[in-house]
Parts: structure tokens; C-alpha cells; sequence
């Protein structure tokens, strides 16, 4: 329950606990690959430098417009050209946010996409799509897009990316007079322009740490992220008094915001961790205001996943709150894979046996013991909670826990089925009944996993998932490694000798963010960034692009990839159970994209 | 004892360079690539491969070797982290004194406590207060270091309040110093493990010396205990504790992974646990170099420091 009542206190501090691992480590906003993460952009650039659109509302994905720097996005009829009005919003330095500051990242982002982290190659996104933008006044910004787009694709994967700039920051050199960089007001998409940002970018980001033309220079940025001019220009809640190498940060309100809410604290202050016991011991001590619970330590299982049922007896001046994050949890196969003498893509290819594996993933036990009851069925690629976006087709298991069906299965494609052993291909060929094209007679059924450890939550899953195979004569050759190497192998490769990797499990998930609307172009499109599998369906891609660039309903897409399988879907663990102490207000209901809102948070007596 | 010394400082360059090749070989063939591993989940295939340009990992590993050997040698550089978005030796620089005075002062006072503990288990041999102590060393020799340092912080800091449930956080050596009721519990459970270890040592080589011919000859001239014990005994139990702390020096430089851990005391332990774990192979390789130099500072000290203990021990050149 959260606590109610109380007078509200001005001032004080509150302490949040970063997870382990995870402190921020870059402050631009324009945030290169490897930097693009939630521990820097949810967790710390949005708290100063405030995003074009805010996704997270209440406990839903829902497009915030009362903490949006931009108004409702108009387009036109034709969806090409959009006009975005901005409220009211000043930086710190005194200057309006204006629609010049929203050219400016678009300047950047242009100019320097093929560093920018989330630049999607290959899907007529952001900015490739991009004719022009122009300020068409000091508070209204448009965009013309070289072709059609659904508004809702484009408002929630698209604009979504865009984070307005100060024009304190034009520049090329420390003191140089802002604007003086030529990249704030340059014509959109010249060469001119290009040359500009390329320049600022490059001292903007080495101001941050990163030198982009020279990444083995030595630096030591960090210690002047609290006090170099540039990064005090914020138009967000915050401003920044302290950062180390570490992860301790300390932030305190902007006297100049002009947002809806005013932060009440004196002191906002990230706290970090070196593992979650770490963690776990500093709430019993009661050093933090809001830290969080590791699964392993909540004392029960619950029989709603969505309603905390236990809470360790020590931590009687805290609740809890539990959140699930806007992602849905899989593993890759890979569909190019020349493991297993050159067939194991081939038989990953086909649909029966991902039915099968599919079938075996025993998602209700996973749930209940291994995760406590803290997780949701999951059966296809969109997240379960909440269920905006979850069609009919997708709230039940197409392919619920079933070992007798995967067998049947199996052994009705021309597979021996061997319980406990190796099932073997007997009846070769590609008609019915038969184990498929290119798949050999006396071919074993045996793949290769890799998967990460380091969470005893994820490899409890892992060995469930293997047992229930298993039991079905897929005999799977298990290997372990670290989250990075795992999912430094999972890298799409074209069919042949070197590309042989068969199963790559990460224990981790993909966040919707900042592709907020789950169209997977980025997932599953032939040939996609994030297509580490390399699986390719005509259907499937037409599909994407009915979501993307036509006002086609996600139904159809979710529906279809459903039951086709391009990878393993797991079930949903909960993001946090939250500790919140018991006189701080305002920290629920916690944003789904684990953005963090201090403003919001205050003291009671 | 100059051409001893001399010799040992060439030999230690030869093995620095050999144990760098050595690291930098495994750190490259670790699978998945350092690429992906910076640039997260999302990098794109022109991303990896601008990332493996500027970094030369296109080019052959001994080209590469030596670009870093260079950097090391004229630039004092040892590369840059992604993972932390720093040099790595801003890193090192402030990882290093917070895992000196955590580790340090722990050895120093394990020192303290263990020889007198040896020496008073040789005086009480066979009676209570041995068996008690010889108990306890091996209890505590035997407990892992995240149970005792577990234990301790849910007693005497969730439960007691007594000391602080994490380590100081402070960032320099000065501010971690002025917090001496975050330093205790962690130094109490490095130094526990250690005095156990340290106090067997120094009991068994006690235990030795005073079955010596010349330790009979100073009782037979009428020496009392006390100077039996100190003046000549002593000095002889004591060269294989030096050795022991010639060992520590890489331990005091390298951290102490599981205590800074549970204590949330990020130091160099860590810091290289995690390199390994996030495939930071820069950070890899600047811990790797700290820490071979300390094993063959702490080696090359621990030798020079036996010849002076021990005026028998002579590195004469052959």
C-alpha cells in the first residue's frame, strides 16, 4: 500500500540507489552508440535536459504531454509534413527554448547519425526521412518527410528521439559565443550544415568524455561534468553540483525552470552500487530513500504478479512498489547457422520445430518458481503490461506448456523422438511429414546455447527451459558466459563456415525505447539492425511497414509474429520491487522507461 | 647485492612485457568482440567497424600489441574505457589509493595482530589459549570472505547500528580516512582472514626457531625469556612473514574483489572484475599492468628485504 497523509516538507534530500553497474557515464544528451542507455538518459540527462516528448504516463507507455517540451505534434493530411508547437520552456541561462533549439538537434542528428546511438539504418527513420525542418516561428517548428508515415510510429519512434539545444551550445571551443559553431541555425541537410555539426558534435562530446575522431585519448572529464558551463545550461528541473567516476551524483533544483512541477527537495542524489547485497544492505541500514529489493530477498511468492505480497520484517519503514519495464524478453536463433554440420539454421528455419522448442518453454513454472510469481506470460513480441498494445490473440498462450504436443510434433516431421536423449531425423525431405529442406537423415537434433550468467533468476530459467527440451529429445549443449560475450556472438551473419553460432540467451530484453510503438522494425525486418538471427519473412516485413508507413493496425503484425516464432519469447520478469521509504511522496507511479521525476518526490512529517 | 638488484629490475621488465603479451593475446580472443561490447546491442555493422578502426582492433594483434606498448612507453597512456567513458588511467588513478588504504591498512594491521598472536601461541604452547587461538585462525582462515563480511554488517551495522553498513564513500584518501566508522568493518574482515593465515605462519616458524642451537645457546648463557623470545628468535621466525608480505604487495595494489564488493567500495578488485566481465580489454589491460608490477615490485622487495633480515642469505655474484 502506498502511504497517504502527512504535511509536506520543503527541502531535504532523497537518496536513490543506482543499479549495480550502471552509473551514468555520459551528460550530452546526443548520446553516441554504447552511451545510448536508461542509466544515462532516463536516469540522468532527462532530470536536466528535457526531451522533445516525454513517454510515461501513470503506469502506461502513453505520450506525456504535460512534460513535453513540445505540444501535440499536427500532420498534415497526407502525413508528411508535421508542425510541432512548443510550450513555454526557458533554459537556464535565460533563453527561451526554441523551435531554432529543435533545428539544432536535427542538425546534429543529420549530421552526425551514423554515431548517433539510436540511428536505425535501412528503415526510412529518423533522420534519413527527413527533407527539411525549418522554425517557422520562435515557437513552432515543421518537419517535411520524404514520404507517408503513420503519426503514431513517427510521433513515438521518431520524435521521440529528439531533445531540444541550447544554442550556448554552438560552439567549437570553450567560450566561444554561442551559435558561433554554425550547426543551431544552418539550413537543414547541407553540406554545409554536415561540416558544421560534425565539428560541434565533436567538441560538444569530448567536453564529455569521448573523443569521436580519437577514442584512446586520455581524459578525465568526469571531473568537471558539475562545473563546466556548458552542461549547466539545462532547461530541465535539475542542475548538476557533483559527479565522480564512480556514480555519486548530486543534483539540485534549476531556479529558472518554468515546467509544470517545481522540485520541492534541496537535493536530489544518485547512489552507487557495487552488487545488489550492496544494495540490499544499505536499505536495512536505511541509507537510501529509494532503493529497490532483490527478487532473491522478497520473502514471498505472490499469486498476483501484479500486487506485492511480502516484505522482509527489517524494512518496516519502507513499502513497496513493483513496476514492469515497456520490454518483452526473448533469445535469438539463428536462422543462418552452419552449426551442427551445416543444418542447424536449416532446422531453426522451420516452423514445426520452433512450435515445438516454443512448447516446451514452460512459462507459469517459471514464473511461479523462479520468479516468485513476479513475472507475466509473455507469447509474442509485444510487452504484457500493461496490455496497451496486446491484441486478443496475444493475452493466451498460442503454444502453451505441452511436452506430449511437442513431441507429436516432432515425430510427426520424420524425428525419432528419443525422451531424455537425441531425437534423429529418419524421414529426410521437404514434403509433409518430413523433417524439412536440406535437413539429412540421421541428422541429430542437438543445438548449441550460450547463455549469460550472473542473474540466478534468468539462469534458473535457462536450466527449466533446457530440462522441459530435453525431455523431448532436443538435446541442447549448453556453454556460459558473461552478458557481453553472449551477446557479442549473437551478431547476424550471412550463411557459411564462420557463421555458427545456434542459441544466444542474454537473460536480457529489449526495451521499447526509444521505439516506443512495438513495430520491430528494428527486431525483425529483414535485415534489421537488432535482427541477430537474420530471420527474413516477406509477410512479416510488409507487415512492419503497414505499422510504420501506413495507418495498418499493430493487430496484424502482433498476431503473425505470434505464432511464426522468429525467436524464443520468454516470460516478463518484474523490472523492480521498488523500496520507497515511508515519509517520501510522490515517487509512484514509477515511469515505465524507469525515467526518473524527483520533482515529483517530497518529504511528510 | 647492486648486481643482484640490477639483475632482478631487467628480469622484471622481461616478465611485465611477456605478462602484458600474454593478457592482450587472451584479451583479444575472447569471443563476441570488444565492439559489441562497448557499443552495446543496438550498434550497427558501420558503427563496429569505424569502433574497430579507431581502435585498430582491424589490424594484426601484434601491430596492435605494439601500438600499446608505444602509447604505454612515450605517452604514459594506457587507452580509453568505453565502459567508463574515461582514460583509463584517470580510472586507475582514482581506484587505486581507495584500494591502497582499504587493503593496506588491513595488512598492516593483520601484521600487528598476527605476530604477537604467533609468538603468545609458542609461549602457551599446548595449553588453552593455544588451542583457542589455533581455533579461531582456522575458523576465520576458513570462512569465505563474503559470509564474515555479511555477518558482520547485519550485526554490528543493520542491527546494533554500530558502524556503517557500507564502506566510505568518499573519493579521496583523505575523506575515506575521515570515516572511520565505515573503514572498520571491512578492514576487520580483511584483516581477520589475514591475521589467521599471517598468525600460522609466524606460530610454526616460531615454533622452529626455538628449537635452535643458538636459542638453547642464549638460555644456557643465562638469557631470560623475553630476550630469547625478541632478540633472537624473533628475527629468524620473522623471514617468512616478510616473504608473506612481499606476496601482498599485488593483493594491496589488485583489491580485494569480494570485500569491496559486499562493503560497496569500489576499488581494483572490482575494477578489473568487471573489465574482464564487460570485455573493456583497455581497462583489462591497465589493471593487468598495474598489477604485474606490483607482483614483481612486491617479489623484487620481498628478496632484497630477506637478504637484509637474514645476514646469512647472501646474493653474491657467481
Amino acid at each position: 500500500m502506498v502511504p497517504t497523509g502527512g504535511t509536506k516538507q520543503a527541502g531535504g534530500t532523497a537518496t536513490w540507489a543506482e543499479l549495480p553497474g550502471s552509473a551514468p557515464n555520459m551528460i550530452f544528451p546526443f548520446d553516441p552508440s554504447g552511451f545510448f542507455s536508461v542509466p544515462n538518459i532516463n536516469e540522468f540527462q532527462y532530470l536536466m535536459y528535457r526531451p522533445l516528448y516525454w513517454f510515461g504516463q501513470g503506469a502506461t507507455p502513453n505520450l506525456n504531454l504535460s512534460l513535453s517540451v513540445g505540444k501535440e505534434p499536427s500532420y498534415s493530411t497526407d502525413g508528411k509534413t508535421i508542425t510541432i508547437d512548443l510550450n513555454n520552456y526557458k533554459w537556464s541561462n535565460g533563453e527561451t527554448v526554441t523551435a531554432q533549439d529543435v533545428v539544432f538537434w536535427m542538425n546534429m542528428m543529420e549530421a552526425n547519425k551514423t554515431i548517433y546511438g539510436a540511428y536505425v539504418p535501412g528503415i526510412n527513420a529518423i533522420p534519413d526521412d527527413v527533407a527539411n525542418v525549418v522554425a517557422t516561428s520562435p515557437s513552432e517548428v515543421t518537419f517535411t518527410l520524404t514520404g507517408t508515415v503513420n503519426p503514431n510510429w513517427y510521433t513515438y519512434n521518431n520524435l521521440s528521439q529528439v531533445t531540444p539545444l541550447p544554442k550556448a551550445w554552438d560552439i567549437t571551443a570553450t567560450g566561444g559565443a554561442p551559435g558561433s559553431g554554425g550547426c543551431f541555425s544552418g539550413a537543414y541537410g547541407t553540406t554545409s550544415t554536415d561540416a558544421a555539426c560534425v565539428k560541434v558534435f565533436t567538441f560538444l562530446a569530448t567536453q564529455a568524455g569521448y573523443d569521436p575522431a580519437n577514442p584512446k585519448a586520455a581524459n578525465n572529464s568526469f571531473s568537471t561534468y558539475a562545473t563546466n558551463p556548458i552542461w549547466q545550461v539545462v532547461d530541465g528541473p535539475w542542475h548538476l553540483t557533483n559527479f565522480d567516476a564512480t556514480g555519486n551524483i548530486t543534483m539540485e533544483p534549476n531556479p529558472s525552470y518554468t515546467g509544470p512541477v517545481k522540485p520541492t527537495l534541496a537535493k536530489f542524489v544518485e547512489v552507487p552500487y557495487t552488487a545488489e547485497p550492496a544494495e540490499y544492505n544499505s536499505v536495512l541500514g536505511g541509507k537510501l530513500d529509494v532503493g529497490y529489493l532483490p527478487l532473491a530477498n522478497e520473502p514471498k511468492t505472490t499469486s498476483n504478479p501484479l500486487v506485492v505480497t511480502g516484505q522482509d520484517p527489517r524494512l518496516s519503514n519502507y513499502y513497496v512498489n513493483e513496476y514492469y519495464s515497456w520490454a518483452f524478453s526473448y533469445f535469438p536463433l539463428n536462422f543462418n547457422s552452419s552449426g551442427n554440420n551445416g543444418v542447424a539454421g536449416k532446422i531453426i528455419s522451420q516452423l514445426y520445430f520452433r512450435q515445438a522448442m516454443q512448447t516446451l518453454v514452460d512459462q507459469p513454472d517459471i514464473i511461479t518458481k523462479v520468479f516468485k510469481g513476479y513475472g507475466l506470460g509473455q507469447y509474442g513480441p509485444i510487452p504484457p503490461q500493461p496490455p496497451t498494445y496486446l491484441s486478443a490473440a496475444a493475452k493466451t498462450n498460442p503454444y502453451p506448456y505441452n511436452p506430449a504436443a511437442a513431441k507429436a510434433l516432432l515425430s510427426s516431421h520424420g524425428w525419432t523422438v528419443k525422451p531424455g536423449g537425441t531425437d534423429v531425423c529418419t524421414k529426410a525431405g521437404s514434403g509433409a511429414g518430413e523433417c524439412g529442406a536440406g535437413i539429412p537423415a540421421g541428422t541429430p537434433l542437438t543445438f548449441n546455447l550460450q547463455f549469460a550468467t550472473g542473474i540466478t533468476t534468468q539462469t534458473d530459467a535457462v536450466n527449466d527451459e533446457i530440462s522441459s527440451w530435453d525431455s523431448a529429445g532436443i538435446h541442447i549443449n549448453e556453454t556460459t558466459s558473461t552478458f557481453d560475450t553472449v551477446i557479442g556472438n549473437a551478431t547476424a551473419c550471412t550463411p557459411g563456415p564462420s557463421c555458427t553460432w545456434e542459441m544466444e540467451d542474454w537473460a536480457g530484453e529489449w526495451v521499447y525505447s526509444p521505439d516506443v510503438y512495438p513495430t520491430g522494425e528494428e527486431l525483425f525486418a529483414t535485415g534489421a539492425v537488432s535482427n541477430y538471427g537474420s530471420y527474413s519473412d516477406p509477410t512479416t516485413d510488409n507487415l512492419i511497414k503497414g505499422t510504420d508507413f501506413s495507418n495498418q493496425s499493430l493487430t496484424n503484425y502482433e498476431n503473425y509474429l505470434v505464432k511464426q516464432l522468429p525467436v524464443i519469447y520468454l516470460p516478463a520478469q518484474v523490472q523492480s520491487l521498488t523500496e520507497i521509504q515511508n515519509n517520501l511522496r510522490g515517487v509512484t507511479p514509477q515511469n515505465i522507461f524507469s525515467a526518473l521525476t524527483p520533482e515529483n518526490w517530497y518529504f511528510v512529517k | 647485492m647492486i648486481g643482484f638488484t640490477i639483475r632482478r629490475i631487467i628480469q622484471a621488465f622481461v616478465v611485465i612485457i611477456a605478462v602484458m603479451l600474454l593478457v592482450f593475446l587472451l584479451a583479444h580472443v575472447i569471443p563476441g568482440g570488444a565492439a559489441r561490447a562497448a557499443l552495446g546491442p543496438r550498434a550497427t555493422r558501420l558503427q563496429i567497424a569505424q569502433f574497430n578502426r579507431l581502435n585498430n582492433y582491424d589490424r594484426p594483434i601484434i601491430v596492435q600489441f605494439w601500438l600499446y606498448i608505444e602509447g604505454l612507453i612515450w605517452h604514459h597512456n594506457l587507452g580509453y574505457s568505453y565502459h567508463y567513458n574515461q582514460g583509463v588511467t584517470a580510472v586507475i588513478q582514482e581506484r587505486l589509493p581507495k584500494t591502497l588504504v582499504l587493503v593496506g591498512i588491513s595488512t598492516i594491521l593483520a601484521l600487528v595482530v598476527a605476530v604477537p598472536l604467533g609468538i603468545l601461541q609458542v609461549v602457551r604452547r599446548n595449553k588453552p589459549v593455544d588451542y583457542a587461538l589455533t581455533a579461531g585462525s582456522f575458523i576465520f582462515y576458513a570462512m569465505p570472505s563474503f559470509l564474515l563480511g555479511t555477518l558482520l554488517i547485519l550485526y554490528l551495522a543493520v542491527d546494533v547500528h554500530l558502524f556503517s553498513v557500507e564502506a566510505p564513500q568518499g573519493q579521496t584518501v583523505g575523506s575515506i580516512l575521515a570515516d572511520p566508522r565505515g573503514l572498520v568493518l571491512p578492514e576487520v574482515t580483511l584483516a581477520a582472514i589475514t591475521i589467521a593465515s599471517f598468525s600460522r605462519y609466524m606460530r610454526s616458524s616460531m615454533m622452529e626457531a626455538m628449537t635452535e642451537d643458538y636459542v638453547r645457546t642464549a638460555r644456557a648463557k643465562g638469557a631470560n625469556t623475553t630476550r630469547v623470545l625478541f632478540f633472537h628468535a624473533l628475527r629468524n621466525a620473522i623471514i617468512p612473514i616478510v616473504t608473506l608480505l612481499g606476496l601482498s604487495i599485488p593483493a594491496i595494489v589488485s583489491g580485494a574483489v569480494i570485500t569491496e564488493t559486499v562493503f560497496n567500495f569500489p576499488g581494483m578488485g572490482l575494477l578489473t572484475y568487471q573489465a574482464a566481465t564487460n570485455t573493456d580489454v583497455p581497462m583489462l589491460l591497465g589493471t593487468a599492468f598495474v598489477a604485474t608490477v606490483a607482483t614483481v615490485i612486491g617479489s623484487l622487495a620481498a628478496d632484497i628485504i630477506y637478504a637484509v633480515v637474514d645476514p646469512r642469505v647472501r646474493y653474491a655474484k657467481r
